[in-house]
Formats: C-alpha cells, structure tokens, sequence
C-alpha cells in the first residue's frame, strides 16, 4: 500500500527527514511513533503530496506520489495535525463540501451517519469556527472516512478526543482494518501504538530506528516504553535511566 | 518592568519577518517612504482641485484609520493568527499562564502598537513628504516647523485611532453589538442637537484642529481622547468576548443545487456564504466598496471641470478597474490553502475557485458603471464597460501571480509592493493619458488580456510548485 525508499526532507541544513525506507502492506494498522518534532508530520505531508522530498521515492496505491499527488489524495482520506476546517460553514456544510470536492453523490446520508457515530448531531447547524477543538476532530475524522478509501492516513487521531470518543475511534479504526483496510498513523503517545496498532516504525531526529511487527521476539516480554527509551536512548547517547527517570527537584532544571 | 514590552516588539517583529523575510518586511517602511515621496510630487497638479487643508485633513483621517485598524488586528486578531501560524498566541493573550496582570500586558501592548507603527508607517510617511516638498512647491507644507507638527499630530491621530477601537471593543466585550450601536447613535444625536453634525465635525478632530492652530486646548484635549479612552478600557478591561454560538440553516447545498453542475459550484458556493456570515456581513460591500466609489465619482467630477479634456466616465471606469481588484482580497482573507492541502486540490485549483468568484463579484461595479453610463453619457457605454472589464481583469492577474492566495499578507513584502506598483502605476498614468484622446481609446487596453491570461497561467504554475507553508 505504501512503498517508501530512500526518503529524506532538508529545511536548510536541518535534516527534517533523513533516508527513510518504510513499506506497509494492506490490512496493516502501522502507527509511526517518535518524539515531537521528529519528523513524523514530514512523512505524512510526503506521503500525501502536500510537500516534495528532497530525494527518494514514494509510492502509495501504487501510485508515484511524485508525479501523481492529486490521484493520491482522491484515493486516500486523510487527518492533518491541525483541524483547520474552513470558519464560516456549518459542520454539516462542510462535510457536504468536502463530498462535493470529491465528487461524491447521494452523500447526505453518509453525512448524518458521521454526525450520529460521533454524538454531534446537534452541532450540524454550528460555523466550524465556534467548535471545540474535539469536536473539530470529530468532523476532520469524518471528512477523512467520508469516501471510504481504501487507506487513511491519519496524523494524532486520537487528539483532543474525550475517553468515551477515543474508545469509538480505536474500535473503528481496528474494525476498519479487519474489514481490509490499511491505517498509517503518526503520534507520540506509545499507550495508543501499544493498543491498536499491528506494525511500527519508530522514528527519531528523522531516522526511522525500528521496524517491526508488536508481535516480534524482539518485543516480547519486554514494557514497551522501556523498548522505546532504549531504542532513543541508544541514537542519543546517552542513558536510557536519564531520559526515564524525572528530574530530581526544581535545582534540576535550572 | 520593560521586558513584556520588549517581547512584544520582537514578536511583531518575527510574525511579519517569519512571513516575508527579514528583509522582505524590513523594506516596507523603505517602500512607504518612496510611495509617499513619488505621491507628494505630484501633489501640485491636484491643487486645483483640493487645498492643502483638505489634504492634511485626508492625512489625519488615514492615520486615524490606521490606529483603529492597528488596534483591531492586536485585539481581535488570535483567530486570524492561529490559521496563519497553527496553535500560536499573542503575548497579548499570555495572561493566563503568566503571573502578569491582564491590564499590566495590554497597558504594553497598547505602548508597542504606538512605537511599532510610529517606526514603520508615521515616520516614514511624514519623511518621504518632507523629501518631496524639497522638490515641488509644497505651499504650507514646505515649513520645517509645520513639518514636525506633522509628525506629532499624524502620531496624535494614529493614538486616538488606537485607543478609541480599544475603548469600543472594551465596550462590545461588556455589553455587546447593541450597547455599541446604542453609543454611535447617541454620539451622532448629540452632535445633531448642538447643531454640529456637518461637514465643519470632521474638522473638529483635536490632533488635526491643533495642525491648524496650534492651541494648548487642543493638543489638551487630544491627550484626553488619548488617554481617557485607554484608561477606561484598561479598568474595565475583558478579554474573553461573549461568543453566542450561532445556528444556521444548510445554505450551502441549497446554493449548490442553483449553480447545478458548474465546474466550481463548490467553491463559489463557499465563498458567498464566508462573505455573508463574517465580520460586517454584505454590508462590508457598501461600506467598503459601494461608499469610497461614490467619493470617487465625486472627486472624478470635481477633476473634470477643472480639466475639461478628462472623461470622468472614462476615468471612473478606470479607477473602477483597479477598486473591484480589491474583492480579490476579501474572497481570500476567510481560509487558507492548509485547508484544503488534504484534499485532491491544488493551489491553482483554489485561485481558480476564486477568480470564479471575484468574476461573479465584478457584477455589482459593472452594474454601478452601466447605470453611471446610461445616465450620463450612453455613447461611452461600451468603451467604460471594456475599459472596466480588462484593467480589473488584469489587476487580479498581477495580484495573483504577485500574492497567490494571500494578497493581503503577501503585499506586506516590501519587494512585492514595489513590483505590483510598478506593474500598475505606470499603466494607470498611460490610461489617463489615452484617455484624452476620446473614449474608444479602451480599445487598447485588449492588449492586457493576452498578457493578463499569461500572467495567470505563470502565477497558477508558481503557486503550486509553493510548498504549503499553512497559509
């Protein structure tokens, strides 16, 4: 489903993304784990033809993303890291204007279904900009799954989201996923990865540093986030006890 | 006690320079010395028609305007910075999460609005007059003595601007839309009652009445404008405004079902509903575009009995042309292209949907010109109308290809100011002078077409090759 070589993203002299091969096939939930500002968001912007990388290839569906974004984007739904829909429509507009972007027919009920999924049917009526930040959420998870594509990429899915809807979402997302589809997600809580997720790749100061199925050898047994810390710890130089372990009192930060 | 103060200056600084660059943003002060330079130059061939008192008066009320447009951006602006720059703030709105009194962080911000804008607009506004009035016979002007008090009663203006936006939005923060309205109507009934609402009131603006006579009790009295105004908003000072959460009806699909199966339904239908439901609603339409156009026509009329060889049908139709360019800027300013990245759109794509827009908006001036034409003089019709219709045409294609989907950020860019200047002034020059040689001149003008669809075609490949930096 997505077949990546060789990919690296420079800002400069600031290496954002640095020789990256990932290959993730159908019916995978692949979560791409690593710290803030590690490179993640980078990935998905490449992968979804938002930004060119500086070199390597990309192929998702098949389809060089390079020389196709917009094919891509048709095929894939996808969550950005900021809910930004537009201020001055409704919830309910503007998901009938994202079905009307995609060429869609008969949506309207594929809308209601959303609203009702998510709980938010009472704020059908209300202009995207007077949301709360999860409802927003809510909505760009439904313009994401609107057309049902066969791979959704999804950066945070879980963010500002209450227990009750975090729940719904890991739910669906595993079901979508028994149902044949193919998740990629980006987040740098590994508690989510650890839950839902069948694949990883672990991702630090734009290295991708691990691979690998929940279910390897390698990760039996051991608490994941120690695996983590270890894997970090290990690229940073430094010991994995200093990054685990808090400061001890305030004169440790100042 | 200073350093809040300072934080804030280099915050402005890095918002803009983040935006253009250091030196993009640096040149627009150098660009707003040159313009007002080249403007005053000419100043003489417009005295005919405005005596210099009637241009220091337009000066006061540009800074006045200027103020309260400064004023409403720092207050109102931390919607608009979250879709430019993603989950950023203000220092302004910093209150929470520091231990620093609200009023302590605005009382600094009202203080950096002042320095900030006497640097990068009164200062070399009132420098690049007083270069030209070196050059031309700048009459009352040419004094240095009149020039300094230039400088103190623009900044003056600039302050009473600020601090009246601050006091009003202070007002709209406690009590809402009608207590402002319910304050305008009971400002302009007491002017009617003692007799002074007329032409002489705009002349009753303290910082402009201490430019003419320089008396201690109006420069008193701009300092109460000043200062009364802050103080109170500083007292009764509330930030968070009283958001009712509205509900509306699905206009969307309905407008869509009218524009059936037009490639940009979609868009165009968006774009109507954003200009109805923001801030003024579609009466933003009179005030900023139907109002200036009729002042306008008044002046152009004025100009054409003073110079009989000028069309002011010709000439409105011109000035028409470069206004409506101006709806461009409206139909861009209400979302950003990180919106719609996600989605199996280009940039070129988005600039389409709002060239189809701005074509469908360009209908009220091409109105107002045909009722104009028929009134006036129905055998200039066609050539105002083709006038009209190419400089407009071609005035968004300079925009787009310059700006992309963000003319009103991207004009802040001192180079691209510049060029877009340069891409327009001199072929307004050469119009006006056509102009005398009878109205089919338009006629000309066709040429721009074939150059304005290159321009297009030039600035749609440029803007999707641009990287979505959000906005």
């Amino acid at each position: 489903m997505i077949e990546v070589k060789g990919l690296s993203k420079s800002y400069g002299q600031t290496k954002a993304v640095d020789d990256v091969d990932l290959s993730i096939e159908k019916g995978e939930l692949f979560g791409l784990l690593g710290p803030n500002g590690s490179g993640k968001t980078t990935i998905i912007k490449m992968l979804t033809g938002q930004i060119k990388p500086t070199s390597g290839t990309l192929k998702v569906h098949g389809i060089n993303v390079l020389e196709d974004p917009l094919r891509v984007r048709e095929l894939v739904g996808i969550i950005p890291e900021q809910e930004t829909p537009p201020s001055f429509l409704t919830a309910e507009e503007y998901l009938h204007f994202v079905a009307k972007v995609r060429k869609m027919e008969h949506y309207e009920k594929v809308c209601d279904k959303w609203f009702e999924f998510f709980d938010f049917e009472d704020q059908k009526t209300s202009l995207c900009k007077d949301l709360s930040r999860g409802t927003r959420q809510k909505l760009m998870f439904a313009q994401a799954f609107l057309h049902e594509p066969e791979l959704a990429i999804i950066d945070e899915p879980l963010i500002n989201l209450d227990p009750v809807m975090q729940r719904k979402v890991k739910d669906f997302l595993r079901g979508y996923v028994e149902d044949g589809g193919t998740i990629f997600i980006s987040t740098h809580i590994l508690e989510i990865a650890k839950e839902i997720c069948t694949n990883i790749g672990i991702i630090y100061r734009g290295k991708l540093i691990h691979t690998g199925r929940f279910d390897d050898p390698e990760l039996q047994g051991k608490n994941f986030e120690d695996f983590f810390l270890e894997l970090v710890s290990r690229w940073k130089g430094v010991s994995k006890e200093i990054l685990k372990e808090p400061p001890k009192g305030i004169s440790a930060l100042v | 006690m200073f350093d809040i103060f300072k934080s804030m200056i280099k915050e402005e600084w890095r918002m803009h320079s983040s935006l253009f660059g250091h030196s993009g943003f640096a040149l627009f002060p150098v660009f707003i010395f040159l313009f007002t330079f080249f403007v005053s130059l000419v100043l003489p061939v417009f005295r005919d028609i405005v005596t210099d008192v009637q241009i220091a008066l337009g000066m006061h009320y540009l800074f006045l305007l200027v103020g309260a447009m400064a004023g409403a951006f720092g207050l109102m602006g931390r919607e608009l910075m979250n879709r430019r720059f993603g989950q950023a703030s203000l220092i302004a709105y910093s209150s929470r999460v520091l231990p620093v009194s609200e009023r302590f962080i605005f009382a600094n911000f009202l203080g950096k609005d002042i320095v900030y804008y006497f640097i990068f607009y009164i200062l070399p506004f009132v420098t690049g007059f007083a270069l030209a009035a070196e050059f031309v016979s700048a009459g009352n002007f040419g004094a240095l003595s009149t020039l300094m008090t230039l400088l103190l009663t623009l900044s003056l203006s600039f302050m009473i601007g600020i601090s009246a936006i601050f006091f009003l939005s202070t007002v709209y923060a406690h009590s809402g839309k009608i207590s402002l309205f319910c304050l305008f109507a009971a400002s302009f009934l007491l002017l009617h009652i003692s007799g002074n609402l007329n032409q002489g009131t705009l002349y009753d603006l303290p910082s402009f009445s201490f430019f003419l006579v320089q008396s201690e009790n109006q420069l008193l009295l701009s300092g109460v404008l000043i200062l009364v105004p802050s103080a109170l908003s500083l007292i009764f000072l509330k930030i968070d405004f009283p958001q009712a959460q509205k509900s509306f009806s699905n206009s969307f699909s309905k407008l869509c079902r009218y524009l059936g199966s037009y490639r940009y339904a979609a868009f165009v239908a968006k774009d109507s509903i954003d200009l109805k439901r923001s801030e003024g609603g579609l009466g933003k339409i009179i005030f900023s575009f139907v109002l200036p156009l009729l002042l306008v026509w008044t002046l152009l009329s004025a100009l054409g009995k003073v110079i009989p060889a000028l069309s002011t049908l010709t000439l409105f139709a011109l000035v028409l042309g470069v206004l409506s360019s101006s709806m461009y800027n409206w139909l861009t300013e209400y979302d950003i292209f990180a919106s719609y990245a996600f989605l199996p759109l280009k940039a070129s794509d988005m600039i389409k949907s709002k060239l189809n827009s701005y074509l469908i908006l360009n209908l009220i001036p091409l109105t107002i010109l045909t009722m104009l034409a028929l009134k006036k003089d129905p055998s200039s019709l066609v050539p105002s109308l083709l006038l009209f219709l190419t400089i407009s045409f071609y005035m968004v294609s300079v925009l787009i290809y310059l700006t992309g989907l963000s003319p009103s950020i991207n004009l802040y860019n001192g180079k691209t100011f510049a060029i877009y200047t340069l891409s327009v002034m001199p072929l307004l020059m050469l119009n006006i002078i056509l102009s005398m040689f009878g109205s089919y001149y338009a006629l000309v003008d066709l040429l721009l077409v074939p150059f304005a669809l290159y321009l297009l075609g030039k600035g749609f490949r440029k803007w999707d090759r641009n990287e979505c930096r959000c906005f």
